[in-house]
């Protein structure tokens, strides 16, 4: 047997090119909260290397721990083969230091929201931002996950203020082939694009927007959900039958109720008071019943309950929770 | 004469440099570029001497990935070449050749206008291949390009072979039809076939296993592919490593319904998760199977039994479709090596002629022999294939025409 020899490659091109870096082979997610394990796990799904970077260690084991589940589920649903999970597993590594994405072309920030006031830290992100802008390459893309007006905001913080871009994963539904990129007051035209591109790696298509608050898909769903609440309120039909309505009615993958109990419902209300502080319009102002329950700990599917009651593992145990006596 | 063959995948380029001296044919390099677009992608190189050379680097396109290969072929240190032009032409593997290509051919702009539209037949496999195609385009745009197709073989099947009972508009839609696939690899081991026991492939009725991770069992009458096993795709058909193979189309659409699940993952469900992995939730490998039926494992039993039960069904039909068998070929990793597997197809079968003797099948693995007893009516023969070895020699016939 011959023994095998291993030799850097770069040297026999046959066109004495210049050096080209693959576009995104590895990707920095800032954060270990549900969206930042989306999104580590849709750009590992697609081949590229991602890097995880969390607080402490508890918490990215968590993290990890929670994509591993995520993915179980679709070789559960036969959508995935457990040989190709432990590659995607295998791309994804977890890291305590923001220096750990130095080599990453490509930084996306999604720190959960404070458990306490519901916010996404600004002071927290802006400091992400300055950090990461530290030790990344003179081109590297630092994005946020977001659906408000921050990224422009975000960008301010830095030196290089055009290399930023807000995006939106759409997390709560994986069938949702579509990514909002956000082009702040400062983004280029370049990074734009190469985010495009990025987009198109993943196998999404862009929905370009311009920053604006609850931009396209937030917008529009919160007024769906306070119209649905009223509609419940007002006795009109049950909030199961809103919801098959919806759904079947409207091809909707979920009802309103049911993606408020995905979403978080305390999200829901901070995106309210966030487009109705914006707007000022009634329309964006959280209904009732959507504040009552927000104030009863009543938060969503992650709580175990929101409109709808759950088990341990997010399935549904109770359609009839809330159900209204209809007079 | 020298002929680079090409085989460009999703993210892998195979390739191998013949050199054609005489009657022979030498391969005077060969090997690999996996990961492209990739992190960690490299690039195996295997010299003729049999020295193994491994490639790290950044490989962003199957472009840059020939670049490479061409770069290191040309190299002082492990070169085998001392000019570009040295190389006569470069042999493609094309998957899919819809009902354009019935044979090998030239690649010039209306190949390759009609290769971008079979795209949609073949959406992962052709977009590579075409991939490849415009990288030699670029980097070596004077030196001829052949492509040669999976599908081209069994072209020749009749139309009530290869229609599907479903609506005819649909064919006329969408050319959903059988197409076949593992053509050049059955073509192969039916010429060789014919040439190590000495008969006019044109004469005789042969039947071809190819057992593989993929498997595809075709009918040859009179050197022509009449029938194939597998169809619209690389699904149909035999049992495989993790393919399921033939299947009723109402479980497809009941487990579609009872599990909740869209298109995508019945397909995944199908291609990768069914086959002998599925039936024995063991492993898509036959030895590791057969290890474990050895041990007693009664799912390993049953997949064992499925497997050549599905093959031995196809052999039937096929002599069926023929009037007659005169040859029957193993070939394809299992088919090769597997004396087990050919044991269990051909037992029960002397009523058809088929009689192997079970000292030459047993101490056969990987070499060309026959193994059926000397007065059986039909012969049973292992042939290793060498599908680049036919993308060469088809190239060169081509281009020797041009």
């Amino acid at each position: 047997m011959a023994e095998l020899k291993v030799e850097p490659i770069e040297s026999y091109a046959l066109s004495n090119k210049v050096k080209v870096k693959t576009l995104f082979s590895r990707i920095g997610v800032i954060g270990c909260g549900t969206e930042a394990q989306g999104i580590a796990r849709i750009a590992s799904w697609y081949g590229m290397e991602v890097v995880l970077v969390g607080r402490d260690k508890g918490c990215v084991e968590v993290a990890l721990d929670g994509i591993s589940k995520e993915l179980d589920k679709r070789i559960q649903s036969w959508g995935l083969t457990p040989s190709e999970k432990r590659a995607i597993m295998g791309r994804i590594e977890g890291s305590l230091e923001c220096s750990s994405v130095a080599d990453c072309d490509f930084v996306i920030e999604a720190i959960p929201a404070n458990p306490e006031t519901g916010h996404r830290d600004l002071v927290e992100r802006k400091r992400i931002f300055r950090d990461v802008e530290k030790v990344v390459s003179e081109d590297a893309i630092i994005a946020t996950n977001a659906t408000n007006i921050v990224i422009t905001e975000l960008a301010s913080e830095l030196n290089k203020r055009e290399r930023t871009v807000s995006l939106h994963f759409f997390i709560n539904s994986p069938e949702a082939k579509i990514i909002e990129v956000v082009k702040g007051l400062y983004t280029s035209d370049d990074v734009y694009e190469r985010v495009c591109k990025f987009v198109e790696m993943v196998k999404r298509d862009v929905i370009p927007v311009m920053e604006s608050a609850g931009i396209v898909s937030m917008r529009l769903y919160v007024v769906l959900l306070n119209e649905a609440i009223y509609t419940l309120m007002e006795g009109i039909a049950t909030m199961t039958d809103i919801d098959k309505t919806m759904r079947i009615g409207l091809g909707m993958r979920f009802g309103p109720f049911r993606t408020a109990d995905l979403i978080g419902l305390e999200k829901v209300v901070i995106w309210m008071d966030n487009l109705y502080e914006e707007f000022g319009q009634q329309k964006y102002k959280p209904a009732p019943l959507l504040k009552r329950l927000v104030r009863a700990k009543r938060l969503g599917m992650h709580t175990g309950a929101g409109f709808y009651k759950y088990d341990e593992s997010g399935n549904l145990i109770s359609e009839d929770f809330l159900s209204m006596k209809i007079g | 004469m020298k002929i680079l063959v090409l085989n460009c995948g999703s993210s892998s380029i195979k390739y191998q440099l013949f050199s054609m001296a005489g009657q022979n044919w030498d391969v005077i390099a060969k090997g690999g570029v996996e990961k492209v677009g990739l992190k960690g992608s490299f690039m195996n190189y295997k010299k003729e001497n049999g020295e193994k050379i491994v490639f790290d680097g950044e490989i962003i396109d199957h472009k840059t990935g020939i670049d490479y290969i061409l770069g290191v072929m040309l190299s002082k240190k492990h070169g085998c070449l001392s000019n570009l032009g040295e190389i006569d032409a470069v042999g493609h593997r094309v998957v899919h050749g819809g009902e354009t290509f019935s044979s090998s051919v030239f690649i010039d702009e209306k190949v390759i206008d009609k290769l971008e539209e079979s795209v949609s037949l073949a959406p992962l496999h052709n977009p590579p291949n075409l991939k490849g195609i415009y990288a030699i385009q670029q980097l070596i745009p004077d030196v001829p390009q052949v492509g040669v197709f999976d599908t081209a073989f069994h072209q020749s099947m009749p139309k009530h072979a290869y229609m599907y009972a479903i609506p005819y508009s649909l064919y006329k839609k969408y050319g959903i039809r059988r197409y076949g696939f593992h053509g050049t690899s059955h073509r192969f081991v039916l010429n060789r076939a014919c040439e190590i026991i000495g008969v006019d492939c044109n004469s005789v009725k042969i039947i071809s296993c190819h057992l593989g991770n993929g498997a595809s069992i075709a009918a040859i009458h009179n050197g022509r592919s009449v029938d194939t096993s597998m169809g619209f795709t690389p699904l149909e058909g035999l049992i495989m490593g993790t393919r399921s193979g033939d299947l009723d189309a109402g479980v497809v659409t009941y487990i579609m319904d009872k599990e909740m699940i869209g298109t995508r993952s019945a397909s995944v469900l199908l291609n990768k998760h069914s086959g002998m992995l599925g039936v024995t939730g063991i492993s898509s490998d036959s030895r590791e199977i057969y290890a474990a039926a050895e041990e007693g494992n009664e799912l390993a039993k049953l997949g064992v039994e499925m497997y050549d039960y599905r093959i031995k069904k196809y052999i039937g039909s096929y002599a069926a479709a023929m009037g007659g068998v005169d040859v029957l070929i193993f070939t394809g990793g299992i088919g090769e090596n597997e004396k087990r597997t050919r044991a269990g197809v051909c037992k029960g079968l002397e009523f058809l002629g088929i009689d192997i003797d079970e000292d030459v099948n047993n101490s056969t693995r990987g070499e060309e022999m026959v193994i059926s007893k000397p007065e059986a009516k039909v012969k049973v023969m292992v042939v290793p294939t060498n599908e680049e070895l036919v993308i060469a020699q088809d190239t060169k016939t081509i281009v020797e025409k041009l």
